[in-house]
């Protein structure tokens, strides 16, 4: 009974410091842990898969430094995939905080693969394979005004480049010109592109969300009102796995290291609620 | 005049930005883009002083009064000057007329938000992983069933997700998958309902002037 | 091990842990960490609010071009700053009406379309929404649990009647469903809190201590 009285009563701290080791050291001595694919994400994958060749794919990189280690290794998946497919891309934000990591993830990306390419035709070149739009405020701006034209709304680029004298911009104009949309977020603009966009537009969307706000987006992904869905890290992991599978890509799989140490902290912490619960049941009974 | 003239812009507003759903003609059309492209747009960027001037109000406020913590208001205000200035001269790719680098050293506004902004933003929610696993230690009880059925669906959950699940039992990551797409769904889809109700008769009350409460007080008429 | 020599690096790193010192107790560390944070944020946004948006969509246009229709947008929008002059701060609501009545008509037909009728269209029980599943003669069945679940939550949020008999017992069933779907909710956010740790450590093991790959 003392050992159950002092479970209840343990500091916070030391729950800290082992939920850290049960962290750190599957990160410090890994191991490879290979995921299923569920319906979800492979649906997401076969609909940036069969993007037209005359359309392109738009990608929202709406995720914060907060979100970024959940939403981040899905937008390196979905560039090296429409890359390798050489799809055309259009990158944007709706938020200003995002831009800067927006434009890290395309960096690596095109750096991984014009390092290997031979010639131009290989290589992923500005202004003709994609542009990297930025951001306009309020959001509403973009998602409705991209229906009727694109370069009406991001005038100039991220970089300052005139858009309507970019290659790229002279064949996709609006949304008749776009495959399909997949929005990273960590909040709600998923559910404005389908509210705004695909309500009055028509526009495909597909999302990759973090696992705090997935149970309410499981909603749209039923409805199809998404075309596929990756959840949170395990999402991200599952697209790395696919694209692996599925286009031979070898790449640094950034959410397939986290799963390790992610399985580890799951245990931890449905024994911390199990050793919780029955603490509770014996100080009950006590009483 | 101070609320009726208000009202009556959110009201005009309001069937600006309702028509072009319903009249698919050019004027109307063309009449919504300009509205977006060249008065919100610009509008939403001097939104930025009404948040900016608060933080910068309750800081200096801090600082007059000497109240509790007052000096690291100071740390707030010259992290936020010396930010701006080196944003504002330096460009956005540190190409400005400020010079955002010091021999390989280089300061410029990119610089700052990856080392800076991102290690700060990302640490601050990172700490969340230990509240939540102290409180799950300590708050979450199986009191009722109704708590003990969130229990159990958030541990299918938990272990059905990883690959874990898949080596306990190969159906465990199909359950967790058909608990969101199934009675996951039915549940957030009734309170969707009903926010998404609310949100729509809010939103009518507003452009009808019925809702006042963004109007703010004081003013007169 | 590899320590970085990137001073950034080194400069992020320290932050982190600063941040961190949090969870051992509150301390100056900690608070000079977080006010910078806030600081540097909101000049990152100014920078970019700038340069991104005023100079080429109202500077550039009024100024150098001479476009004078511009002055309708810049003159409302330096209503904004009337916010700190009480005696004319009610001009304040002019430029806030125009964007509140913009972004909430626009949002009725949105909202009444996607949040509303497609999910009704999700909802009942038709042929397509039984292959949806892609579970064969099994989809009719969860598209029925789909259905009455949906039903009896709705049923939980009906509080003007008292919740006895009929409605009593579709409520119970409905918690039963919202109490499945936070279980779920909870179990998806204990992956996403633990994911932003792992992230965070993932930086501080490789970038700056080169302890991991």
């Amino acid at each position: 009974m003392k050992i159950i009285d002092k479970l209840a009563k343990i500091d916070r701290r030391i729950i800290y410091l082992i939920l850290a080791v049960v962290v750190i050291l599957p990160m410090i001595f890994p191991s490879v842990l290979r995921v299923r694919v569920m319906p979800p994400v492979e649906k997401l994958f076969h609909a940036v898969d069969n993007v037209p060749k005359e359309k392109a794919l738009i990608i929202d990189f709406d995720y914060a430094p907060q979100t970024a280690p959940e939403l981040e290794p899905m937008g390196f998946a979905l560039l090296r995939h429409a890359f390798r497919k050489r799809t055309k891309v259009l990158i944007l934000s709706l938020y200003v905080q995002m831009l800067g990591l927006a434009q890290n993830a395309l960096t690596e990306v095109i750096e991984e693969f014009n390092s290997v390419a031979e010639t131009n035709t290989d290589s992923i070149i500005y202004g003709r394979d994609y542009v990297f739009l930025g951001w306009v405020p309020p959001p509403i701006i973009p998602i409705l005004g991209m229906g009727e034209s694109i370069t009406n709304v991001y005038q100039v680029d991220y970089y300052g480049n005139r858009t309507d004298t970019l290659p790229l911009m002279k064949e996709i104009k609006n949304y008749n010109n776009v495959g399909l949309l997949v929005s990273l977020s960590g909040s709600d603009p998923p559910e404005w592109w389908i509210a705004y966009a695909q309500n009055r537009f028509g526009l495909q969307v597909g999302a990759g969300v973090t696992a705090v706000s997935a149970s309410k987006y499981f909603s749209y992904y039923q409805t199809g009102q998404f075309s596929g869905l990756m959840v949170g890290m395990k999402g991200a992991a599952e697209y790395e796995e696919m694209i692996e599978k599925e286009l031979a890509i070898k790449s640094r799989r950034i959410a397939s290291e986290a799963l390790p140490p992610l399985t580890y902290a799951h245990l931890v912490i449905m024994v911390f609620i199990v050793i919780g619960n029955i603490s509770f049941l014996m100080q009950r009974r006590k009483k | 005049m101070k609320r009726t003239f208000p009202l009556f812009l959110v009201l005009i507003f309001g069937i600006f930005a309702l028509l072009p759903y319903i009249i698919p003609h050019p004027i109307i059309q063309n009449t919504d883009e300009l509205l977006r492209n060249n008065l919100l747009k610009i509008l939403s960027a001097f939104a930025l002083v009404l948040g900016l001037g608060s933080l910068l109000k309750v800081h200096t406020d801090k600082i007059k009064r000497k109240r509790e913590n007052w000096e690291y208001s100071w740390v707030l205000i010259m992290t936020f000057i010396i930010t701006s200035i080196i944003g504002l001269f330096g460009g956005v790719s540190g190409t400005g007329i400020l010079p955002t680098s010091i021999g390989s050293f280089p300061f410029d506004i990119q610089t700052i938000y990856f080392n800076v902004v991102v290690p700060l933003g990302s640490t601050m929610f990172a700490m969340l992983a230990f509240f939540m696993a102290s409180a799950a230690y300590r708050a979450f009880r199986a009191r009722s069933t109704e708590a003990t059925l969130l229990l159990i669906a958030g541990f299918i959950v938990m272990l059905g997700v990883l690959p874990l699940g898949n080596r306990i039992s190969p159906h465990l990551p199909s359950f967790a998958q058909w608990i969101m797409d199934v009675p996951n769904v039915a549940g957030q889809r009734g309170i969707l309902f009903g926010v998404a109700l609310g949100a729509v008769a809010t939103s009518l009350k507003i452009i009808l002037g019925i809702e006042r409460s963004w109007l703010g007080g004081g003013g007169g008429k | 091990m590899s320590l970085s020599v990137d001073p950034w690096i080194w400069i992020g790193a320290l932050f982190s842990l600063a941040i961190f010192s949090f969870l051992y107790k509150d301390n100056p560390f900690y608070r000079v960490a977080e006010h910078v944070f806030v600081g540097a944020a909101n000049g990152y946004a100014v920078t970019f609010y700038w340069h991104n948006v005023l100079v080429p969509a109202l500077f550039n246009p009024l100024f150098r071009q001479g476009q004078l229709l511009f002055i309708i947008p810049f003159v409302i929008g330096i209503l904004y700053f009337t916010r700190f002059i009480p005696k004319i701060g009610w001009l304040l609501r002019i430029p806030i009406g125009i964007y509140i009545g913009y972004y909430v008509g626009a949002s009725i037909p949105a909202y009444i379309q996607a949040f509303i009728i497609k999910q009704v269209q999700g909802t009942i029980l038709t042929p397509q929404n039984f292959a949806s599943w892609s579970a064969g003669s099994w989809g009719i069945l969860w598209s029925v649990i789909l259905f009455a679940g949906v039903l009896c939550t709705l049923s939980y949020f009906y509080f003007s009647k008292e919740h006895k008999g009929v409605l009593g017992a579709t409520s119970r069933i409905g918690t039963i469903f919202i109490m499945i779907g936070f279980g779920a909710a909870f179990g998806y956010t204990v992956m996403a809190r633990v994911s932003l740790l792992i992230g965070r450590l993932q930086f501080l093991l490789g970038d700056w201590l080169g302890i991991i790959r």
